[in-house]
């Protein structure tokens, strides 16, 4: 009959689940939207004051990522490509040269969110080409790689 | 002797390569069903047997020094182990397969003796590890597996210098160390840092790294105490299970494949980036050292026009004669076999590392590699030069 069209791996008890391939972030989906939205503030603010190292710093650190977080994912897109797009072509390499590791792998991260939405909100190509870059020169292609391993996607 | 010796034995893949003792012969699988056996004659290696019993692609091979017994794993579920018997007819010696029935329902993935030589431990796709002893009552070979908790196929596996744990990386995401104790065939091991009194298929230690990926390799140090895995995210960890610290480095180029240990604080890992790179470091952290690939020493012979950089990067050979093509209207370049070929040793992905020969007690002066380009190259673990200066200076 129609043995062809069922879905085997469903009936498998034994199946290897997504989740079971990286540790959940340990905050709950509103706790972690609230936690985006009050990084945008700090965001805002260290860059009226003309701070991109601090403002990238905040940004980046403890990104929200999985399954359940969409709006805070969303929200701290937004505030990363706000800084990225107010920074100057020629002082990138040092920005990015201040990052810690983690950081530059985040940021990585986020790159190639926002050339994956092109035309979402302020996503600008030619910004994100510049920044990628630089962060390859910097942190080369290892940082690529842990970008498309990393199951931890912001 | 510094500069590495090279060998091209194949024009296609290497899979696997297995010294015997003396390193007077090598067993060789070029990604099909045989194995092939060469024979060092003065400066090069000749092929003198070729083993075939196998249905499928070889993936692994390994020969143990002291009993000069062979064995050999495939996707063909099945793993033979080969010793040298006289053959009846002519009385000349040769080797004999002996099948081992694993039980495993998908492809074998790598093969390893134990440091004893009386048991061998087979990673399969079948998310188990087959341990495989000796049974003289029936004169065979007897596997037992080792099941939870693994959640996908294994990728690659060491044992421990007492016999009895084994260390598996698989591509769940984790490294795991296994106690592999089988009564009849182990003596009660001493208890180490990994644990004491444990019965077959314990867990003695789970470990990941952070950004995950598949654990490619694992390798115990020299004493056993120290646990090291390379994984898909571009990164080396150590485990030391007294703490348990684990240190994890990341790197900035391509993921390493393949690794192993030359003493107590220093290993050679190797993988995509077609170069051996050596990390040393002790209790207190470890850092990336430099590669045993001095291109420098061999650049000056590919003459000018090659500008190619380390494998991936923008400002390559490649992007150059595209970038010729259009600009200027020249196809090919000005030295067109030049500008393909890379600047290391190893002109692809290095898929097998493994000690060749030792200065001391666990201490290992040579080791020798395989990779996809059909080269077999043995190197000096001594001749490391930093890696840094290169990538800077490779810029265009």
């Amino acid at each position: 009959m129609s043995f062809r069209k069922i879905d085997i791996d469903a009936y498998d008890e034994d199946v290897l689940l997504e989740s079971e391939l990286y540790e959940p972030d340990p905050r709950d989906p509103a706790q972690a939207l609230s936690d985006a939205k009050q990084k945008q503030v700090v965001v805002r603010s260290a860059l009226a004051k003309g701070d991109i190292p601090g403002a990238l710093d905040i940004a980046l650190d403890s990104a929200p990522y999985g399954p359940n977080v969409e709006e805070a994912k969303n929200l701290t897109l937004q505030t990363v490509v706000l800084i990225l797009n107010s920074t100057k072509s020629s002082e990138i390499s040092n920005v990015v040269k201040a990052l810690s590791q983690d950081a530059q792998d985040t940021l990585m991260k986020y790159i190639y969110k926002g050339m994956g939405m092109p035309g979402w909100g302020d996503v600008s190509g030619s910004v994100l080409l510049g920044w990628h870059e630089k962060l390859t020169e910097i942190a080369g292609t290892g940082c690529i790689v842990r970008v498309m391993t990393d199951r931890r996607t912001v | 002797m510094s500069t590495p010796e090279v060998y091209s034995i194949a024009k296609i893949p290497v899979t696997c390569h297995a010294f015997n003792a003396d390193r007077s012969q090598v067993a060789v699988s070029l990604n099909d069903n045989n194995v092939q056996i060469y024979t060092k004659q003065g400066k090069e290696w000749i092929v003198t047997e070729t083993l075939s019993e196998h249905d499928k692609v070889i993936t692994s091979i390994d020969w143990a020094p002291n009993s000069n017994r062979i064995v050999t794993a495939s996707q063909d579920r099945n793993a033979y182990v080969w010793s040298l018997s006289p053959d009846p007819l002519t009385g000349k010696l040769v080797w004999k397969p002996t099948l081992v029935l694993l039980r495993i329902n998908r492809a074998a993935t790598f093969v390893r003796w134990s440091p004893n030589e009386d048991k061998f431990a087979v990673a399969s796709g079948a998310r188990a590890i087959a341990i495989c002893s000796f049974d003289p009552e029936n004169n065979w070979w007897v596997a037992r597996q080792l099941k939870k908790p693994i959640r996908s196929t294994v990728l690659s596996v060491d044992w421990h210098p007492n016999n009895v744990l084994l260390a598996a990386g698989s591509a769940d995401m984790k490294a795991r160390v296994f106690s592999a104790y089988i009564k009849d065939v182990d003596k009660r091991p001493s208890p180490t840092i990994w644990g004491e009194k444990l019965p077959f298929n314990t867990i003695c230690g789970e470990y990941t790294s952070p950004a995950g990926g598949w654990v490619h390799a694992v390798g115990f140090s020299p004493s056993g105490d120290t646990l090291a895995f390379a994984s898909h995210d571009s990164s080396i960890s150590i485990v030391y299970p007294g703490g348990p610290f684990i240190y994890n480095i990341r790197i900035s180029s391509l993921p390493y494949v393949t690794l192993s240990w030359t003493s107590e604080d220093a290993l050679v890992a190797a993988g995509h980036d077609c170069q051996p790179v050596v990390f040393s470091g002790s209790e207190q952290g470890w850092a990336l050292v430099g590669t045993l690939d001095d291109s420098t020493a061999s650049s000056a012979s590919k003459g000018s026009g090659a500008k190619a950089g380390a494998v991936g990067r923008l400002n390559s050979a490649a992007f150059n004669s595209f970038r010729n093509a259009d600009q200027r209207g020249q196809s090919g370049g000005g030295d067109a076999a030049a500008d393909t070929e890379l600047l290391t040793v190893h002109q692809n992905t290095i898929t097998s590392v493994r000690p060749y020969a030792y200065s001391g007690e666990g201490v290992v002066s040579r080791v020798s590699t395989t990779g996809v380009d059909g080269k077999l190259v043995i190197w000096d673990v001594n001749a490391v030069t930093a890696l840094a200066g290169k990538m800077g200076g490779l810029r265009v």
